[in-house]
């Protein structure tokens, strides 16, 4: 399919990517690699992963915080809202709150860039100070939460500057607008702490709309990574450009195809009546053993023959077909005739559908 | 992982649009075209979105929409099954609360927007970067049209919401194809074996 196969490329280039980021050095890439041991490995192998599937990883980080508010890396802690541990800004606990959703994305989504985070020597002071008043803190596991936070934080904010240098402090400004708006999250989440930029307002509004503004630009990535031929695209406007694009010619082809299928004359002989084979699971995996693949038959007789349609599912012989017969003699419409569905199981590999029509 | 959940996504999903489409047996012969594809077309959204209520709001919004039109209600009610009146009642609700805190927000917005007005008179800092900012919102818009039920939204939920609404489409575009692939090769091999 071609999702899968877009993906790969995509990742192919992601990881080209990053090798060229990583070669900067690292400042502080000890402590990055004490706090990534705090992780559970999974955040910390999740690099190669990520790059190999980066939209398949990129859905689970969506389904991550429905499922389950605590993303993987925090799973081993006990999360409590750290209260009294606010290292350096009073700001807003609301708004900040708010901004933590962004938190979620931010640490799974870091660990392969805190590896070759290229950092300026702008910020070096700012984290390096940082760094001990951390790691001395309470020993706690919420704090050590909020410090692979902060950590993450850092990362992807220094991440981020190296594309946000380029765009210059209207970024910033932009963001005003949009931050406007009052975004409520019901997700309850730690507390991120969003650091000020060097000769940046360290005033809480400017600080929660710049989060905001990463946590959009954080999930527009993944939007990127979904749309295929966003990649190259930079620039917020021509992105979404694609994005409606894609969703305008997915949706027209909804429509066609059911045009197509209304279309099919329900009046021919041709009345399957007979089976509703569900089968989508080889269509995206050929290669990982199939489940189960409940097809429903049904029986039934049309003008007196006796029309029996049998599917031959080959696969790479790794699963079996479930047949689980219906017993209902209804005779179906149209629109169930067109569900007589023996989809060819794999388009990439054009396994033929072997039909067998007993007449 | 989404790739295994996609396989149990497209199965979900044509079990779900079969269900609906049985819906139909009955007026089979009545309906034009027409009808028949807007009848496909119904059953097979609502499945989808029946496939995602639990984690997306599009969904919920969709099914409110379609529930709005009485002519719908069988297939839809068929199609959710039995937790169909609870979940229209729900997606009511969610569409409603978002409908009455958009509009309380937008009124405050109005009202700020004025006091803010008089207060900013600078200009704006940079001709590209309004003109950037207004190419976004823009589009921002179009999307939120796009999208069933985008109009209540603010930006963050909305890429997120249309995040797991092309995935959907995908997953609809894609099982609607093979199953038109595999209807016109069975015509096509029954009018051979019929000569």
């Amino acid at each position: 399919m071609e999702p899968t196969e877009g993906s790969q490329v995509r990742s192919a280039s992601c990881g080209a990517k990053y090798e060229d980021i990583g070669v900067e050095s690292l400042q502080f890439g000890e402590e990055i690699n004490l706090l990534m041991s705090i992780q559970p490995p999974e955040t910390g192998s999740s690099f190669t992963a990520l790059l190999e599937l980066p939209s398949n990883q990129a859905m689970q980080l969506l389904d991550s915080p429905e499922t389950n508010v605590a993303p993987a890396t925090l799973s081993g802690y006990q999360i409590e809202h750290p209260k009294t541990y606010m290292p350096i800004f009073p700001s807003d606990t609301a708004l900040i709150d708010r901004a933590c959703k962004f938190s979620v994305f931010a640490t799974t989504e870091n660990s392969p860039e805190t590896s070759s985070i290229p950092l300026n020597s702008r910020s070096k002071s700012d984290k390096v100070k940082q760094e001990p008043v951390d790691l001395d803190s309470n020993p706690n596991s919420s704090p050590a939460v909020s410090d692979s936070m902060v950590l993450k934080q850092d990362e992807k904010s220094s991440a981020k500057r190296k594309e946000r240098e380029k765009k210059g402090k209207e970024s910033n400004k932009k963001s005003k607008n949009v931050a406007n708006e009052n975004s409520q999250d019901g997700e309850k989440l730690p507390y991120v702490h969003v650091r000020a930029r060097r000769g940046q307002a360290t005033d809480s509004h400017s600080l929660a709309e710049r989060a905001r503004r990463e946590k959009i630009n954080a999930r527009m990535k993944l939007l990127q990574e979904l749309v295929p031929g966003c990649n190259k695209i930079s620039g917020t406007a021509m992105v979404l450009d694609e994005i409606i694009n894609h969703v305008q010619s997915l949706q027209r082809q909804v429509e066609l195809l059911s045009m197509r299928l209304a279309a099919v004359n329900p009046r021919t002989d041709f009345n399957l009546d007979s089976l509703l084979a569900v089968e989508g699971g080889s269509v995206m995996d050929s290669n990982s053993p199939l489940v189960v693949m409940p097809s429903m038959w049904q029986e039934g007789q049309i003008n007196g023959n006796r029309q029996q349609y049998q599917q031959l599912w080959h696969f790479d012989g790794l699963q079996q077909p479930v047949w689980v017969r219906e017993e209902d003699n209804n005779n179906f419409t149209a629109e169930n005739s067109l569900l007589s569905y023996d989809s060819s199981a794999n388009s990439a590999l054009l396994l033929p559908n072997q039909l067998k029509m007993e007449i | 992982m989404r790739m295994h959940n996609i396989s149990s996504l497209k199965q979900e999903f044509l079990k779900k649009w079969a269900m609906g489409l049985q819906t139909y047996r009955a007026s089979k012969k009545d309906m034009s075209i027409w009808e028949r594809k807007k009848a496909i077309k119904l059953s097979a959204d609502i499945a989808m979105a029946s496939t995602r209520t639990a984690n997306s709001y599009w969904s919920r919004a969709l099914i409110y929409n379609s529930s709005k039109n009485h002519c719908n209600k069988v297939p839809v009610e068929h199609v959710l099954g039995s937790e169909s009146e609870c979940l229209v009642k729900a997606s009511t609700q969610l569409v409603m609360n978002n409908k009455r805190v958009r509009s309380k927000k937008i009124l405050k917005r109005s009202c700020s927007v004025r006091r803010m007005k008089k207060i900013l008179a600078v200009p704006q800092v940079g001709l590209a970067s309004s003109i950037a900012k207004r190419l976004v919102k823009k589009r921002t818009q179009v999307l939120k049209s796009l999208l069933p039920g985008g109009e209540f939204m603010d930006e963050f939920s909305l890429i997120k919401e249309t995040l797991d609404y092309i995935v959907s489409l995908r997953v609809q575009v894609d099982v609607m194809q093979q199953l038109a692939d595999a209807t016109d090769r069975l015509n096509r091999s029954k009018v051979i074996n019929k000569e």
